[in-house]
């Protein structure tokens, strides 16, 4: 059994079509990479599957069950994380309090959150930041509070949304580490939205490819870099004679 | 356990704050000691008052960022109770209050819940509405009293009586606050420390991230709007014993709605010391005024000038007020 079951979502803004008849599948432990140009549906998909939006019709399948009509809250409690792009979970806390915000969906006991959040702050080496209120933070460490935040309530899929978005090539690398770290050491499984292709074609086990709501491709980073559609709508000439000695 | 170790433990407080915290106490102690006027008094049991409302409108205000100006509505259930129950069947405030508190918290379900459907200014209108329509009804409602309001006569008991709250010296009236007072400092301690408060602060930030954190943004708010109904509906029995007289006007109306609202906004929305530091400034300013200037023909109405021109400060120029000014030094020190 597939640990997330996406079958056939179609969402409609109005007369817009951002996401059109997609379907696919994951399994436990995978981690999956999700590109395409900007405008694709990729953020409006993750709306879909976290419960933000309801789809138009389809069906999603979450361990098993079906969470199509499920609230974002309840998605959550069943073990479903995400990040946003540019949202942290209040900016006016600090790191650990942060990250807190999410230890408590499994726990109102305040000793028990920051028992937590202590462990997650060291897993991602968040440890001298603990103090800072988010706000007051460059945007690199803001996306790696997020993604702490997000495993606070310790999740079976864990939904990345560029987190590498406008980070310069050091911070991409500490980046690549803690999601590595996230998907290997704690079996969470990571799908990502990234226009970083880098990171990317690293890490990803499977690469989805959206174009204007549609899926177009599906494959492993080889098969999506030398596949013509993804190339033309995508990926650009340039990459793939770039990267050519690597594929 | 950990609920009590969390109700009094202030130890993530710099001890600055600690010691003035503790001065301020001593001399809330002390103060009936010291020599001074009536009036001294009745402004100092305002500002216990206020200090009380504005704790409550912190919480959903404050902590939850959703701007009530209805809270007006609650003084008057919890005031009209207990005067009602006091007068027509001889009920003592111990009782006559947590009924009154029960009605209100009832009442702030069946208003909260379709209400919290709005969002930003639309809910903030939202409440002045209801709370004027209530107090509207209560205008035309014979059973009590109408416009004329309701009057507890203190020749009929005999003060000081400990169950009805009726005194003639202000002392105990004031020591009765206090106690009530230090409860809601505890209270708003766990608060601030519990899953509801940081539930609150993300729901402020946004609400989109609170829900995939697994938060019920709706419940969370209409929860906490019953909180913050809990404590001014407490304070509004108290103050139906304490005034003896109470009309629509003088406890509905949209002025101490705002008031309720301003002493958390000046002080510092959202942090535990925010309603005691706004009440300390505002309610003196508001007594003081209204001695001096208020009886000045053409100068009534001065003070609402002045609450005006402090929401405007507020919002351009530090919106987590007072306290806000003070945690910005301290962390550009610190840095």
């Amino acid at each position: 059994m597939p640990l997330l079951d996406v079958q056939h979502v179609t969402k409609d803004f109005g007369g817009l079509r951002a996401n059109s008849e997609i379907s696919f599948t994951m399994e436990k432990g995978e981690l999956i990479g999700l590109i395409g140009p900007n405008g694709a549906g990729k953020t409006t998909l993750f709306n879909c599957i976290s419960g933000l939006h309801p789809v138009s019709s389809g069906h999603i399948l979450f361990d098993g069950e079906d969470i199509t009509e499920l609230k974002a809250h309840e998605v959550a409690r069943r073990g479903l994380a995400r990040t946003f792009q540019v949202y942290v979970a209040a900016g006016d806390l600090n790191v650990e309090e942060n990250i807190m915000v999410g230890c408590f969906m499994r726990t109102s006991s305040r000793a028990r959150a920051r028992a937590r959040a202590a462990e997650i702050l060291d897993f991602l080496s968040l440890r001298e930041l603990s103090d800072y209120l988010v706000s007051e933070l460059p945007v690199a460490a803001q996306k790696r509070v997020t993604m702490a935040t997000a495993l606070g309530s310790d999740p079976k899929l864990l939904l990345l949304d560029e987190v590498a978005a406008g980070l310069n090539p050091s911070e991409i690398e500490e980046i690549l580490v803690s999601i590595k770290h996230i998907h290997h050491e704690l079996g969470v499984t990571v799908m990502l939205i990234e226009h970083v292709m880098e990171l990317v074609m690293k890490i990803s086990d499977r690469v989805i490819v959206l174009d204007s709501g549609q899926k177009i491709a599906e494959g492993n980073p080889e098969e999506i870099a030398s596949n013509p559609a993804v190339i033309k709508a995508y990926l650009g000439e340039r990459y793939v004679k770039e990267h050519a000695s690597e594929i | 356990m950990e609920a009590i170790k969390n109700t009094f433990d202030f130890s993530d407080f710099p001890r600055i704050d600690l010691i003035f915290a503790g001065a301020v106490l001593i001399f809330l102690l002390v103060f009936p000691a010291l020599p001074h006027s009536s009036f001294a008094m009745a402004t100092m049991i305002q500002f216990l008052m206020f200090s009380l409302y504005g704790m409550g409108w912190n919480t959903i205000g404050g902590y939850g960022g959703q701007v009530d100006l209805g809270k007006a509505q609650y003084v008057g259930i919890g005031a009209y109770t207990t005067a009602v129950m006091l007068i027509r069947w001889d009920i003592p405030f111990w009782a006559s209050m947590p009924i009154g508190v029960c009605l209100s918290v009832g009442w702030s379900f069946i208003i909260g819940y379709p209400l919290f459907r709005l969002k930003g200014h639309y809910f903030a209108i939202a409440t002045i509405a209801t709370s004027l329509v209530l107090k509207d009804l209560f205008e035309v409602w014979d059973f009590v009293g109408a416009a004329r309001g309701l009057e507890i006569s203190p020749i009929i008991y005999q003060p000081p009586d400990f169950y009805r709250l009726i005194f003639k010296e202000d002392i105990y009236y004031y020591y009765i606050l206090l106690f009530f007072f230090l409860l809601g400092i505890l209270y708003i301690n766990w608060f601030r420390k519990s899953r509801l408060g940081f539930h609150l602060r993300s729901i402020k930030d946004n609400e989109e991230v609170a829900r995939s954190l697994g938060v019920n943004v709706h419940w969370a708010k209409v929860k906490t709007y019953a909180i913050a109904t809990a404590f001014v509906s407490v304070v509004g029995s108290f103050h139906a014993c304490y005034i003896k007289n109470i009309e629509p006007e003088d406890t509905m109306s949209l002025p101490i709605s705002i008031l309720i609202a301003l002493m958390a906004m000046l002080g510092g929305a959202g942090s535990l010391w925010g309603p005691i530091i706004g009440a300390g400034i505002l309610i003196p300013l508001k007594s003081y005024l209204k001695e001096w200037l208020g009886a000045t023909a053409g100068l009534v109405g001065i003070d609402l000038i002045i609450y005006a021109l402090i929401i405007m400060a507020v919002s351009a120029f530090e919106p987590r007020g007072i306290w806000g000014i003070v945690e910005k030094i301290r962390r550009r020190k610190r840095n």
